[in-house]
């Protein structure tokens, strides 16, 4: 079978995979979707419980609901929330766009200075900034990105004043969106700076031990030439597949962003969607985010095959 | 090259984020007085009919029936006075006669039978009004006539909870519960709501035009959501809000020391309705034997858990369960500390050293009061008993104990959960019930007719009495034993005066709302 066909097959199974798990993972958390429903001091007879559950189909055969799990998804219907009383789609497309502004800066800032700082400081790793830099980076990647967001928070809104303490806007302005997502921007472009550059510090120090870079050498090849002309490629093989993965992490990440600076995104969407059991809400993002992963992961996919012509030889 | 370029595209950034920052310094301050509230307390959707904490919020611009004042009584707020027949079964709310809608239309007794059927057959939580309620009438003009098919004592009660809407804006929409409106709802009460931006975490609200009691002096007021309580106390600190609401909950005890030496707030003291308590699995060893109970009952602390847990900020409990806060409350003996007692007590309940080697106790606790569950683990162990906590998220809980996982929960009520089903914490407590913070736990037909006879009353006397005896009971039975009595501390700024707490909402009524003043606007 041809490779791209099996790539495809190999995402499809992929896919169904998760369809299946973020129908069943929800139902294995403990607790009582229709009591949840409910506030913490309401109290209600057994038969009106019974009836609320008849009403949201839950009282239905699991294999009964999954059936209808897979049609809905088929017709692009994720189900309605009746904690948030919204269609999920539309909630979540509501959230999608605000997390994405987060991550996407992120991602771009992480990757773009990630690859060049990294590379620098593995090219010139005998240097002292480079290992003081990388030493700093280590600082920032081990700690967690809710600390380091607390501890930015409290200087550069608490302490001076320049940021505020919450959410994606006041009045809803340009500059008033830019002034509060600036901070939570930082923390987690900070994160996947230093991660990023520590992937590719590593890798080109790797890199320039081989012999093709003795040979770039000797052909009379500048230094900085042959770094980015040739090492840099090959060490940014293991950047991309990470940079894939990124948009899963991210969510998650971004979830204790979201919570330090009290934002409305996909990441406090799935937290409050797992402490009230809101199934709906859980299928849905789980859906969306791992079909983001997968179409990620086929895309670096064919990023890898453009950068490495050894993987197209293969074919 | 190369570098030269990146170094000017971040030096571009950082220019640009410094614009934007001395932009923002330069926004002009608005004059108007508002008062800026933080709140824990997370509104999912901007609909107030089924929305758990912006229906909460909404109590000031759709007010309910009757309210609760200062001092615990209920009192009308929509209602002027209501009358109840002489079997309970027929309850008529009289209806002020100068209240509007901010739109300009009155608010009708139509609008009071529309407000409650609708809510009966729409909200979940209010299933027992589509149950019990037989027939509505509007008589005389501003008379609302409720009649239930069984008598309801508590209804001025339960109606001190539900919102009221303008019919000729809510007959309209379908479903309510899926209902969304994020701008103007209409409303009558001195504020409405103006604004619902959930991504900005806020909810706006300013003065009705149509307001015809004592003009609030207040321009508006702002509910801010933080999703972080740690934050929220900075917000505070740093005065971006004037005061802290968390329904049913003080701010956090830790941080009031550090608000106090800022010098700008002042504090609301008042000693909570609900409560922090322990409960015991019934149904199985060793605490179906009540003398086991009450051996329990002596190896516990209380002044260090009060001291520990609340830092000092509430009372001792008595062994009656409901705190003095609480309408109806009677003095019970006070539940004590005395390890010698409680293990002469082990020893004639059957449970001798040996045997309570033996014993290895599981004590399910909310992941709130994991101090409490140590603490107690602790003092099991001073009297040879073995033990292990296991904390979990209110959800796991719920699970845990709907399947009576437990042996001893630990769990807290709170002010409504006292009032609700028969009063006096019964609701907790009635096994026929179900709910996601209620344990169910007591079958004992004499606690069942007790709670029946109460929802079947309707002379004040005999509530009172009746009130009495279930607090009797619970100090005879001990189904669960109270941890501490704690205060409601709410800090709020000193510019503000003229708050007004009550026993169910806190400050958070439309008495405070009306009555404060910001100093420099008197």
């Amino acid at each position: 079978m041809p490779t791209v066909y099996r790539k495809i097959l190999r995402y499809a199974a992929a896919f169904i995979a998760v369809v299946t798990l973020t129908f069943i993972i929800p139902r294995l958390m403990p607790g009582d979707p229709v009591i949840n429903l409910l506030g913490e001091d309401s109290t209600l007879s057994r038969e009106q419980v019974e009836e609320i559950r008849e009403e949201l189909g839950l009282n239905k055969p699991l294999i009964l609901q999954y059936g209808r799990y897979w049609k809905n998804i088929i017709t692009a219907d994720f189900g309605y929330s009746y904690h948030y009383n919204r269609k999920v789609l539309e909630l979540i497309s509501g959230r999608v766009g605000w997390t994405l502004l987060l991550i996407l800066p992120s991602v771009i800032i992480g990757g773009v200075f990630g690859s060049f700082l990294g590379s620098r400081w593995g090219w010139r790793s005998e240097k002292k900034l480079s290992k003081a830099g990388s030493a700093i980076f280590l600082i920032f990647y081990s700690t967690p990105p809710f600390f380091l967001a607390m501890i930015l928070l409290y200087l550069f809104s608490f302490k001076l004043g320049w940021f505020p303490l919450k959410g994606y806007y006041d009045s809803g302005s340009f500059r008033d969106i830019l002034l509060h997502i600036i901070l939570p921007v930082s923390v987690l472009s900070l994160f996947s700076l230093a991660r990023n550059s520590m992937i590719i510090r590593g890798s080109v120090i790797q890199e320039k031990g081989n012999l093709y870079v003795l040979y770039a050498r000797a052909k009379g090849l500048r230094s900085r030439a042959i770094l980015i002309r040739h090492v840099f490629w090959n060490a940014s093989l293991p950047l991309i597949t990470i940079i894939a993965l990124d948009f899963g992490f991210m969510f998650s990440g971004a979830l204790f962003v979201e919570m330090v600076f009290s934002m409305n995104g996909m990441g406090t969407l799935l937290y409050d969607a797992v402490k009230s059991l809101d199934y709906p809400v859980l299928q849905g993002a789980f859906l969306i985010i791992s079909w983001m992963i997968i179409c990620a992961n086929a895309a670096a996919d064919l990023l890898y095959s453009f950068i490495d012509p050894r993987l197209r030889v293969h074919r | 090259m190369k570098l030269r370029l990146m170094m000017c595209f971040a030096l571009v950034m950082i220019m640009a984020g410094i614009s934007v920052w001395a932009e923002g310094q330069q926004e002009l301050q608005k004059k108007e007085t508002i008062l800026k509230i933080g709140t824990p307390n997370e509104i999912k959707s901007a609909n107030i009919f089924s929305d758990y904490y912006l229906g909460i919020f909404a109590h000031i611009s759709n007010p309910p029936l009757m309210k609760m004042d200062e001092k615990g009584n209920l009192t009308g707020l929509t209602a002027e006075e209501f009358e109840v027949s002489e079997d309970n079964k027929i309850w008529t709310f009289i209806i002020r006669d100068n209240l509007f809608w901010s739109d300009g239309k009155k608010v009708t007794a139509e609008d009071v039978v529309f407000s409650v059927k609708y809510t009966g057959d729409h909200n979940p939580n209010a299933r027992w009004i589509k149950d019990t309620l037989e027939k509505t009438e509007v008589l005389d003009g501003n008379r609302a006539v409720f009649h239930f098919n069984k008598p309801y004592t508590r209804l001025n009660l339960e109606f001190a909870t539900y919102n009221i809407f303008p019919e000729h804006v809510w007959k309209n929409i379908q479903d309510p519960m899926k209902y969304l409106n994020a701008g103007l709802n209409i409303g009558f009460g001195p504020f409405i709501i103006e604004k619902i931006d959930l991504d900005a975490g806020t909810v706006i609200f300013s003065q009705n035009p149509f307001w015809a009691g004592e003009k609030p002096s207040l321009d508006g007021f702002e509910i801010h959501i933080y999703k972080n309580s740690d934050i929220l106390s900075l917000a505070l600190e740093k005065g971006d809000v004037d005061t802290y609401y968390k329904y049913a909950s003080s701010y956090p005890y830790a941080g009031l020391q550090r608000l106090e030496k800022t010098g700008g707030f002042a504090f609301s003291e008042t000693l909570n309705m609900g409560l922090v308590f322990l409960a015991f699995n019934l149904e199985k060893k060793p605490f179906s034997n009540p003398v086991f109970r009450e051996a329990f009952s002596y190896i516990i602390n209380y002044e260090e858990l009060l001291k520990l847990d609340a830092l000092g900020y509430g009372k001792k409990p008595n062994r009656g369960f409901v705190p003095p806060s609480m309408g109806g409350y009677m003095e019970t003996q006070a539940l004590k500390y005395d390890p010698e007692k409680a293990l002469e007590l082990f020893d004639k309940a059957g449970y001798t050293e040996d045997k309570r080697k033996d014993l290895t106790l599981s004590v399910l606790v909310r992941s709130d009061w994991n101090r409490v569950a140590e603490l107690i683990q602790d003092y099991l162990s001073a009297v040879g008993i073995v033990s292990t906590v296991r904390s979990l998220d209110l959800n796991s809980w719920a699970a845990e104990k709907d399947n009576f996982n437990y042996d001893v929960t630990i769990t807290r009520t709170t002010p409504w959960g006292m009032l609700m089903h028969a009063g006096w914490g019964t609701g907790y407590y009635d096994s026929r019930r179900s709910g996601r913070g209620v344990l169910h736990s007591v079958e004992d037909p004499e606690f069942l007719n007790l709670c029946d006879i109460v929802l079947g009353t309707t002379d004040k006397n005999r509530l009172s009495e009746l009130g009495e005896e279930v607090q009797d009971y619970y100090a005879r039975n001990l189904p669960g034993i109270p941890l501490y009595w704690n205060t409601i501390v709410i800090p709020y700024n000193k510019d503000f005066t003229g708050w007004k707490p009550d026993p169910l909402y806190g400050i958070y009524n439309l008495d405070t709302f009306v009555t404060l003043k910001k100093k420099n606007n008197n």
